[in-house]
């Protein structure tokens, strides 16, 4: 019986220890991780919409979108908010919008940062992260395959396959018609939004 | 002394001869940055869990030894989850779930038992740098081969002629079998000889 106290003692000591020293590290660590991320929201708010100078958060409550999926797990009531922000230049001037659209494509939730002018056409987008195939899918963070978006109107995102003007990847129809159907959808939600704001 | 470090290399590799840890040497070699990250990711648990564990060995009951070990090797994979991702977050992304996998390599739970648990703090070391860079250097050139071929690339610079078709096999998961089963067999087939 000694033994087994023994036992479970040494046991509670090694991990009391190794739980000191990891909470000690996390305190160290995430205000940097978590920084990172802010700062890299930022860098790409600023990489599609260059021209401007500073930027507002606004969100707009959006409908519950009935999954198609039964099997895909309800998304939590918070993201029934779009969240988007206004651009502005130098003055003041309202230049554009810029938001994160993101589906799900073959094999991973593929997030893109997007940036409209006033008109809501994009004028540049930057995947900001994907785990698509590797050497099939993964190619949508070439250059190349993310220029072929800037200047697309709502109407002209879609695949060539389906009747719009975004040439799809080789072997990747699917992640690119992910990413166009997000942004599709992201400019549907801005849309609305935006009517609003000129109601006020 | 030296034998220690040196035979992680080609004598007792830990993938090709000992076929230890091939779960990630499968998934994180479809690019040469990957395969280095992984590797310096999992030396650096490894050598570190091999000194905690070579010291504490003495205190340590058989009876629990296994999961004081796990305890030791998995409080090394979250410090590196955590120091990557504060500092290193762009490597950190494309290892993404392969990190906390460290914790489940056999290379180090292998070598915790099979070594630092019978030896000095100095030979475990060594021992753990050898086994280490002797995985890295496995993983480098599974990795420089599925992307040469795969993506034309090396660490991402182009290095094959312009009009090279990439084989796109190579850097999807059958490329990661086929190249590490003819390395496997090039290895033996050095040995018979």
């Amino acid at each position: 019986m000694k033994y087994y106290i023994k036992l479970g003692l040494i046991l509670f000591v090694i991990t009391a220890i190794a739980s000191g020293i990891l909470a000690f590290l996390n305190g160290k660590t995430q205000p940097i991780i978590e920084e990172n991320q802010v700062q890299a929201q930022i860098n790409a708010r600023l990489d599609v919409l260059s021209a401007a100078g500073f930027f507002v958060e606004d969100s707009i409550k959006i409908a519950k979108k009935q999954d198609a999926n039964p099997l895909k797990i309800q998304k939590e009531v918070s993201e029934n908010w779009f969240k988007y922000f206004r651009g502005f230049d130098a003055d003041s001037l309202l230049i554009g919008y810029t938001f994160v659209a993101s589906l799900y494509g073959y094999s991973s939730e593929v997030q893109t940062m997007v940036g409209v002018d006033t008109n809501l056409v994009v004028k540049k987008i930057k995947i900001i992260s994907q785990a698509e195939t590797p050497g099939l899918g993964a190619n949508c963070v070439k250059e190349d395959f993310q220029k072929q978006f800037d200047g697309k109107s709502e109407k002209q995102l879609a695949v060539d396959k389906d009747g719009g003007e975004i040439e799809s990847i080789t072997g990747a129809t699917i992640t690119t018609r992910t990413i166009a159907n997000s942004i599709k959808i992201g400019l549907n939600h801005l849309s609305k939004s935006v009517e609003i704001e000129e109601v006020d | 002394m030296l034998r220690e470090f040196t035979k992680g290399f080609i004598k007792e590799n830990p993938v090709f001869v000992m076929a230890l840890g091939l779960c990630p040497t499968l998934a994180v070699t479809s690019s040469v940055v990957n395969a280095i990250g992984m590797g310096l990711a999992a030396t650096f648990v490894l050598v570190f869990s091999n000194i905690i564990i070579s010291l504490i060995k003495d205190f340590i009951p058989t009876k629990i030894r296994i999961p004081a070990y796990i305890v030791v090797i998995a409080s090394f994979v979250t410090i590196v989850d955590m120091v990557m991702h504060a500092y290193l977050p762009a490597i950190h992304k494309s290892l993404g779930l392969f990190i906390p996998l460290i914790v489940v390599n056999c290379i180090i739970l292998g070598r915790a038992e099979a070594f630092a648990s019978k030896n000095n703090v100095l030979k475990s070391i060594l021992d753990g740098f050898g086994m280490g860079f002797g995985f890295t250097f496995a993983l480098v050139v599974i990795g420089g081969i599925r992307e040469v071929l795969g993506a034309g690339q090396f660490l991402g610079m182009n290095v094959m002629w312009t009009s090279y078709k990439p084989m796109l096999v190579a850097i999807l998961a059958p490329g990661a079998f086929i190249v590490m089963g003819l390395l496997m067999g090039l290895m033996n087939l050095k040995k018979k000889k």
